[in-house]
């Protein structure tokens, strides 16, 4: 049994609930306080140092230390911008949403902090469009919190202004990316930018911008309110600290979000002790860690601990933390093509190598399950995914070629099964 | 026929978009959510409706025409009365979306065939992994569709 059994929730504190937390339940319980002393108590510059001592790390994927983000930011006077990236669409990611639906207060005190922070009086909360009913728990979180002076013009009575807009998309995974959602907010189609320059220099309406996902945000009422030695304590400084919020999918019998500190499971034991095993005692087949984004790891790699650098020592990367269990009854080509057949769909098609090598991926690796493939397919999946990753202007096309390199290389067998025996060996699912 | 009717936003639309273009740092941020209400008013969005939401934004028509074309959520013709939108991505195809996209094409095929309803299949993940398999009926989640509760939502659609 791991010992993250023992571990009180500090983001997702009301597990079960399905309703938001109101502004007096939040503030009841301990929040807004970080807000509170950030206004009375502390200079932005200590803000920020305050969120590096914590060693929080970026949870919408990249890991990149929060607090150095924000010190990038120009101290120079002008306008700046606070953009929440909301638009959670990686498959198998589910993590923000209940954030947004159950604690709307908590990522508001973060965007609101991070503004205090960075010296923005504007924050723009990017949400996917299909979250209806998140966003306008969201708006009416900040109706709440604007109408008791917490939030909007001279904050809690200082001089402190910080405006947020729930800003709603419109069906496009691209958006996540943080230059196509700086194009998206500027009403241009969602194509990321090249750079230099960076958002810090050249964000949104060309001022400088910090880009956080939501759980990142949500993060930094805790460190304020109760310091970051406090936070160090949770998780396995220096690298991984803090709490993670794995939301676990696929052939488990208990999927859900489960947050933990880093580093405090493996990948067996948040299956096993959180997700109740899997479905039928069947065996592991393999685990993605970063949604459908990074190499799988295969069944040998269970006891993997779940922070960024293991997952990393393991040969992927924990990204959303999005766990997605296949089983030995799991086609592994059905599922790349799976796999596949989202970033064909969801490539902006600004970069050809993406655009075009995405739909060709694709196409090579239906016609193996569909026992249509040749020998030469595998060589082929390989030198076509080169040719995309590493040639394109963002992360999307070396994720779509993630799936495909890892399970030709890990399941090659498999593959070679559907081509020398002309169709799928497998029960369809 | 009504203004909305014929294509054209009706006037509270059109102050809904001014409002929310003067409100934000630059106008053409209005832009998306001046179509989305658009959408909302006519339908879908035909040519005169993209035209004018981009009017009261003050953009180049083609400036909203790239975006009608980009994003999945915006409609540039009439759909059906119901639309089904089934998640078959990864996480809901381990957890049976291809059973449930057969059933409710099984099930509501008068319906489909008359074209008050359609069910499209998306390799799209809308987010509900662990409440899989599921299906967005128009801005609504529907989660959790095992047997009993797929036969609801058919008997719902008039299956």
């Amino acid at each position: 049994m791991s010992v993250a059994l023992n571990y009180v929730p500090v983001l997702l504190t009301h597990p079960g609930r399905t309703g938001p937390v109101s502004l007096d339940e939040y503030c009841s319980e301990g929040g807004y306080a970080g807000w509170r002393k950030a206004l009375t108590a502390m200079t932005p510059e200590q803000v920020i140092e305050e969120v590096k001592a914590s060693g929080l790390r970026g949870r919408g994927g990249a890991g990149f230390p929060a607090g150095m983000k924000w010190s990038f930011i120009p101290k120079a006077p002008g306008a700046k911008y606070v953009a929440v990236n909301a638009d959670e669409s990686e498959p198998g990611t589910f993590k923000d949403r209940e954030l947004i639906e159950v604690e709307p207060h908590r990522v508001l005190e973060g965007v609101a902090l991070c503004c205090y922070a960075i010296g923005a009086e504007t924050a723009f909360v990017y949400i996917r469009g299909e979250y209806v009913e998140p966003a306008d728990r969201l708006e009416a979180a900040i109706a709440e919190a604007e109408a008791a002076n917490v939030l909007g013009a001279g904050c809690l009575g200082t001089a402190v202004n910080v405006k947020i807009h729930v800003f709603r998309g419109a069906g496009a995974y691209i958006c996540g990316e943080e230059t196509a959602l700086l194009e998206s907010l500027e009403g241009r189609r969602p194509m990321p930018r090249s750079r230099p320059p960076f958002p810090a220099v050249e964000g949104l309406y060309r001022r400088p911008t910090v880009i956080n996902n939501v759980e990142t945000l949500a993060n930094v009422p805790g460190i304020i309110d109760r310091g970051s030695a406090w936070y160090n304590t949770i998780g396995t400084p220096p690298r991984n600290t803090g709490p993670k919020i794995f939301c676990l999918s696929g052939r488990v019998n208990r999927p859900g979000n489960y947050e933990l500190p880093l580093g405090a499971a493996t990948v067996r034991e948040l299956i096993d002790d959180y997700g109740q095993g899997v479905i039928g005692g069947k065996a592991v087949k393999g685990v993605l860690t970063a949604g459908v984004s990074a190499p799988i790891l295969t069944a040998d790699k269970l006891d993997t601990r779940l922070d960024y650098d293991s997952v990393q020592a393991a040969g992927s990367m924990l990204g959303s933390a999005s766990l997605i269990v296949l089983d030995e009854a799991t086609c592994i080509v059905r599922a790349a093509a799976l796999m596949e057949d989202f970033f064909r769909h969801e490539s902006c098609g600004k970069c050809t190598p993406c655009r075009e090598g995405t739909s060709w991926l694709f196409k090579i690796l239906q016609r193996i399950e569909q026992g249509h493939g040749r020998p030469a397919d595998l060589d082929l999946l390989v030198s076509l995914s080169g040719e995309i990753s590493g040639k394109v202007l963002c992360a999307l096309g070396d994720f779509a070629t993630s799936p495909v390199v890892a399970t030709v290389k890990q399941y090659r067998e498999e593959y070679e099964q559907h081509i020398s025996e002309h169709g799928c060996p497998f029960e369809p699912w | 026929m009504t203004e909305a009717s014929a294509g054209r936003l009706s006037e509270s639309t059109r102050a809904e978009i001014s409002r929310l273009a003067a409100m934000y740092p630059e106008r053409r941020t209005a832009l998306l959510p001046a179509l989305k209400l658009a959408q909302a008013d006519v339908g879908f969005l035909p040519p005169e409706a993209i035209a004018e939401a981009a009017d009261v934004v003050g953009v180049p028509h083609s400036a909203a025409l790239e975006l009608v074309s980009f994003y999945t959520m915006l409609f540039s013709e009439p759909g059906p009365a119901r639309r089904l939108i089934v998640c078959a991505q990864l996480p809901c195809a381990l957890r049976g979306a291809e059973g449930l996209i057969r059933d409710l094409r099984a099930g509501l095929r008068q319906q489909i065939e008359a074209g008050a309803v359609e069910v499209e299949r998306t390799s799209e993940c809308f987010g509900a992994c662990h409440k899989a398999p599921m299906a967005r009926l128009g801005d609504e989640y529907r989660e959790r569709l095992d047997d009993a509760a797929r036969r609801r939502l058919i008997d719902e659609l008039g299956g």
